[in-house]
Parts: C-alpha cells; sequence; structure tokens
C-alpha cells in the first residue's frame, strides 16, 4: 500500500472510533422549578424569542441539529453547551440571587445590543436564531422593565 | 513503511510525554513561590484592605486604559474573594458581604477573562463598583474613599466608581475624557 492509502486508512479509522464517544446530551424534558418564568412574568413574544435565540445554549434543553450526531462535531457544541450554560441558564435562573438575576439581565441586553449574542457563527448556521431589530427592541424593552420592577423592590 | 509510521507516532508520544512532565514541573513550582511572596505584606488591617487594594489597581488599570493590568487586577480579586475572613465582620456586615460576595466575584472573573475588551471590562466594573461601595460603607475600607460620579458614561446614565484620591482619574471614559467626574461622599 502506498503512504497515502495508509494515512487514509488510519484517519478513517479514528474517525470511526470517535464515533462511540458520544457527550450526553443537554436535553431534560422537564419545565425546572427554577426557570425564569416563574420568577418574572415573560411574555408569550418575548419567550418564544429567547426559546429560539438563546435555549440551545442556556437551557437543559437543547434542540439538537442533526450533525451533532457526528464526531467531533457532537463534542464541540457539547463544550460550546457547557459553557453558555455555566454563564447563563434560564433553567436554573431562579437558583442566582437577586443581585445576580440583575447583572445577568443587564449581560444579556448588553451582549444583545453589542451583536456578541447570539455568537454569530451559531446564528449564521440557524438562521431562525438571529434576531431581528424589532425582536432585540422586544428583548431590551423586557428587560428594562424587569429590571425596574426588581429595583423597586430593593 | 509501517514500522517507519510507528515508529514517528512512538516518537512523537514520547516527546509529548516529556513536555507535559516539565511543564508540570514548572506550574506547581510557582504557586508556591507566589504565596510566599503575598504573605509578606499581610498586615493586620481592615478585613476588606485586599479587596480594596485590588479594586483600587483595577480602577487605576481601567482610567489608564489598559485592560491586560485591568484583567490582572480582576483575577487578584477572585482571588481576594476566595480567602477573604467573613470571620472579622460583624453579622450586620457579613449580611452585607454575602450579598454581594457571589455576583462581586463574577464580576472580577469576567474582567479577568475579558483582556483585549475595555469596553467590557467597563460593563462589569460599573456593577462590581456599587457592590464595593456597599460593601466599604457597612465593613470600611481600611483608608479614606471617595465615591465618585461620572455624568457621562453609557449614553450619559452616568456611572459611578470609588477612588483613593480627591483627584479624578475616570475608570470608565479612560485618557479621552480623564478629569471627568464629580465626588459623591467622602468615605471614612
Amino acid at each position: 500500500m502506498s503512504r497515502i492509502k495508509i494515512i487514509l486508512l488510519v484517519v478513517l479509522l479514528v474517525f470511526i472510533l470517535i464515533q462511540f464517544i458520544r457527550p450526553v446530551r443537554d436535553e431534560n424534558g422537564q419545565a425546572s422549578p427554577d426557570q425564569i418564568g416563574k420568577v418574572y412574568a415573560v411574555p408569550e413574544n418575548v419567550n418564544a424569542v429567547l426559546r429560539a435565540s438563546c435555549y440551545d445554549c442556556h437551557s437543559n434543553n437543547t434542540d439538537y441539529p442533526w450533525y451533532a450526531e457526528i464526531q467531533p462535531a457532537g463534542w464541540w457544541l457539547a463544550s460550546h453547551i457547557r459553557r453558555g450554560k455555566s454563564e447563563l441558564n434560564f433553567d436554573r435562573f431562579g437558583e442566582y440571587s437577586k443581585r445576580r438575576q440583575d447583572s445577568k439581565l443587564k449581560s444579556i441586553a448588553n451582549s444583545i445590543e453589542d451583536g456578541t449574542m447570539p455568537l454569530p457563527s451559531y446564528a449564521f448556521i440557524h438562521t431562525d436564531a438571529k434576531l431581528s431589530k424589532k425582536n432585540k427592541m422586544l428583548i431590551k424593552n423586557w428587560i428594562k422593565a424587569t429590571r425596574d420592577s426588581l429595583s423597586k423592590k430593593k | 513503511m509501517k514500522t517507519l509510521v510507528f515508529s514517528i507516532a512512538l516518537s512523537t508520544l514520547f516527546f509529548a510525554a516529556c513536555n507535559n512532565g516539565t511543564t508540570n514541573n514548572e506550574s506547581t513550582k510557582e504557586p508556591s513561590s507566589a504565596a510566599n511572596n503575598q504573605k509578606a505584606p499581610a498586615a493586620p488591617g481592615s478585613p476588606t484592605e485586599e479587596l480594596v487594594n485590588d479594586y483600587l489597581q483595577l480602577k487605576d488599570a481601567l482610567a489608564k486604559d489598559n485592560d491586560k493590568d485591568a484583567a490582572a487586577a480582576g483575577n487578584k480579586m477572585v482571588k481576594a474573594f476566595n480567602n477573604f475572613d467573613k470571620t472579622s465582620l460583624t453579622p450586620e456586615q457579613a449580611k452585607v458581604y454575602n450579598d454581594i460576595e457571589e455576583d462581586a466575584k463574577e464580576h472580577a472573573e469576567h474582567i479577568g477573562a475579558n483582556a483585549g475588551n475595555i469596553e467590557h471590562q467597563r460593563e462589569h466594573f460599573e456593577t462590581l463598583s456599587e457592590e464595593i461601595y456597599e460593601l466599604v460603607k457597612s465593613a470600611g475600607a481600611g483608608q479614606k474613599l471617595y465615591y465618585t460620579h461620572c455624568p457621562m458614561y453609557n449614553n450619559n446614565k452616568g456611572a459611578n466608581w470609588l477612588s483613593g484620591t480627591k483627584e479624578i482619574q475616570n475608570p470608565y471614559l479612560g485618557q479621552a475624557m480623564s478629569t471627568c467626574g464629580t465626588v459623591k461622599e467622602e468615605l471614612n
């Protein structure tokens, strides 16, 4: 066999082997008692936008694309989701202290404003996750109203 | 042919293993010397002293538009929170500290992780400043501090910070507007 054939064979073998190493899926299926909707009023239209644009990486229920079944793409997704959830998890929002909830809301508004979230690479593939100007305003206004109600409670 | 491939693979593995070994040794040495260095200046004072000093370093770095020093100070602050001695606080002060700890630490972490994005560091610095203000207002700072206001930051919404000097060095607008701001309150 030529050198190229051997290399290709090894690559193929490795590719097949890594398919058996599968990350745990981020799918809980249940409504969490600490999800944001239990602590704050989340209108249906706001909820729909959050679900479409944020929940894949910031909740306990990811809507997986087909290529998540293929490694190493699945690992890459899993690492993104793990990082996303450690920063912000809408399903565990009620567990954060009041101060942290307020900081998280502020950060959400800032990252939407700056365009750092949803991640441009993510929005490029998931076109439905891309935030229109109207939806950006919707989320920012909702955050402003929620934060105002928070500061009144203090 | 095959033996050649395998011997290359083996030797790279071997070298990789060697490299790992040496770097590990170095990294285990570092913390101990750093810990020794830290012990020296730990004079008895206010329990918030370390936090306040790191905060002021962070503020100075932002005022100089230095994102790298700001990140370093942010990381130092995370350590200061981890080493914080709550036992010397009164129950009243401990309540304030517990209230801010988790959130303030997270802000410090983000500042530490965002060298290269000074505007993002400043966003976190804004809330962090409010939290440190509440802490020193309750538990003292071990030094005189000036609670200072910048009316222009964030599209004229304004923001506050703490400074060790009366002289204004604006951490939000940096060198561009370095003297913008007024002292709102003096904390002893």
